[in-house]
């Protein structure tokens, strides 16, 4: 068994880490200090350069 | 972020807290904790119907105050997890005051007012600080007068009136305009309750409560009781409907903000601020820029910046494809001052450094390319995790080991380790997951040696 990695923030960084890591077969601790993980990116109605949504 | 909440390998702590850190890389002991929600995370099912019900409106801080939520909530409706939670500071019933009509609407019987916080010890191998960043407060420079001029606002509540989910559901509706629709809609509220009360006095006195008022100021109806208290609450009646016709008309010359302005460096490359370059904000008003054009084809923006820094693949093209396609003036020069002019309007003066002019500009919105500064309570996170910061406050980390900490076994990701944009964050992020799993197969690996 491989130890366990804690992410501390769920933001598009701490999600991307987390993802990564999750895939490798490693659990993750993901600690987010608000009710919900999504962080700055989620307020985004768009993300540059190619205007995808960012939800 | 649904694949983070699903994922069997991730198991997600939101509304958490890190309290303690102790050991060391591949053995940290870390507590955690688990703040209240008054909600039972396994039961609620996040219908929301709890939060249609509640009575009470906080603003709501995913939309940065630009509208209202209730004090049982769902930080935003796509959240995950989706469990809704109760705002301690704002819930009546947790503030000894009688309510509890979440608890009753609940189906799921999720509300639970005893319920208190957690505390969960996890054993770790390695430790990702992706903390995040806050955006600059604007109001440190007076002279853009932001919060004092409505149509002043940040790039991130720019963002939220862009955004179909936000508070005008992507409508350009200017704060100063809100405002007066927000009065009309009280003013309304309060005009409905009192038409009520002299609906009825009219239908027991069988007479408009107009034609009446003129008969009792000729003298009429003297030392008769009840129809005092008529004439009363036809006065205050009146005093509600004549603001309320008069907003309504001017209501009625609304339209969206057409004539966009994006300051850029608000904060960042400012000497009194913060010198550094944020990196990301001159994409982030072209995009703004570009989107609010599609949304609103008569859209025109300028955007004052010192130099427009689209450093970053197709960055370029895009810029370049916002002032040919969507209606954007780059203007070289930094604004000093933003005043407010007539009909709210924002007034920008600034020196065109091309022509060498100091001109002023009327706008019907201003938007600020606030900076990217440290987000707020992030020395006592580096206190509790035991790392060193820069001098701004962001994770220090060294040039050719980006996302390592001064603290083996602990690295960092995102605009907790400097200002980047998206993309960046998420190499980045991939970067110190790679780095923490060297951690985690190590041990692994080194468990194997004993064995063998």
């Amino acid at each position: 068994m491989s130890k366990d990695i804690l992410v501390i923030g769920g933001g598009i960084a701490g999600m991307q880490s987390s993802l990564d890591l999750a895939d490798m077969g490693i659990k993750v601790h993901l600690i987010e200090k608000l009710p919900s993980i999504g962080g700055k990116m989620a307020q985004l109605d768009k993300t540059f350069p190619t205007n995808d949504c960012a939800i | 972020m649904l694949d983070v909440g699903r994922h069997p390998n991730i198991e997600l702590l939101a509304y958490s807290e890190v309290e303690k850190v102790e050991g060391e890389a591949g053995d940290f002991k870390v507590t955690v904790r688990r703040k209240a929600r008054y909600v039972e995370e396994d039961r609620c099912t996040g219908c929301g119907a709890c939060a249609e019900k509640c009575p009470t409106a906080v603003p709501d801080a995913f939309n940065e105050g630009l509208g209202d939520r209730s004090a049982i909530y769902s930080y935003f409706a796509q959240g995950i997890p989706s469990t809704h939670t109760i705002d301690p500071d704002h819930c009546r019933q947790l503030n000894g005051k009688k309510c509890g009509i979440c608890a009753k609407t609940c189906q799921a019987e999720a509300i639970n007012f005893e319920q208190e916080d957690r505390i969960i010890e996890l054993d770790i191998g390695a430790i990702i600080i992706a903390a995040g960043y806050d955006i600059f407060d604007p109001s440190l420079i007076p002279e853009y007068r932001y919060r004092e001029i409505a149509n002043v606002v940040t790039a991130i509540e720019f963002e939220r009136l862009l955004s179909a989910s936000g508070p005008t559901e992507g409508h350009m509706d200017r704060p100063s305009d809100r405002a007066v629709e927000a009065e009309i809609e009280a003013l309304e509220k309060k005009a409905k309750k009192s038409q009520k009360a002299l609906d009825k006095l009219e239908k027991k006195f069988d007479e408009p409560s107009a034609a009446f008022y003129g008969k009792y100021q000729a003298g009429e109806y003297k030392g008769d009781e009840d129809r005092k208290k008529w004439a009363d609450k036809y006065t205050s009646h009146v005093k509600i409907v004549d603001p309320l016709e008069e907003l309504k008309k001017k209501a009625e010359g609304f339209t969206v903000a057409k004539r966009l302005a994006f300051i850029q460096c608000v904060g960042s490359r400012d000497f009194r601020f913060y010198p550094f370059c944020s990196g990301y904000c001159c994409m982030h008003s072209i995009k703004e820029a570009i989107i609010a054009q599609e949304h609103e084809l008569e859209t025109h923006s300028t955007i004052f910046g010192m130099d427009i820094r689209a450093i970053g693949k197709g960055f370029e093209e895009y810029k370049i494809r916002g002032g040919n396609n969507s209606n954007i003036i780059y203007v070289r020069g930094r604004v000093a001052e933003i005043t407010e002019g007539p009909n709210h309007n924002p007034v920008v003066t600034y020196e065109d450094t091309r022509e060498r002019k100091v001109k002023n500009q009327e706008f019907d919105m201003v938007v600020l390319a606030t900076a990217c500064a440290p987000i707020k309570g992030i020395d006592t996170l580096a206190k509790t995790v035991g790392v060193e910061l820069d001098k701004y406050n962001f994770i220090k980390t060294g040039s050719l080991s980006p996302v390592d900490t001064t603290t083996p076994g602990i690295f960092v990701c995102g605009c907790a380790e400097s200002p980047m944009d998206v993309p960046e964050s998420v190499a980045q992020a991939s970067s110190a997951a790679g780095r923490a799993a060297e951690i985690a197969f190590q041990s692994e690996l080194e468990k194997e040696k004993a064995v063998a």
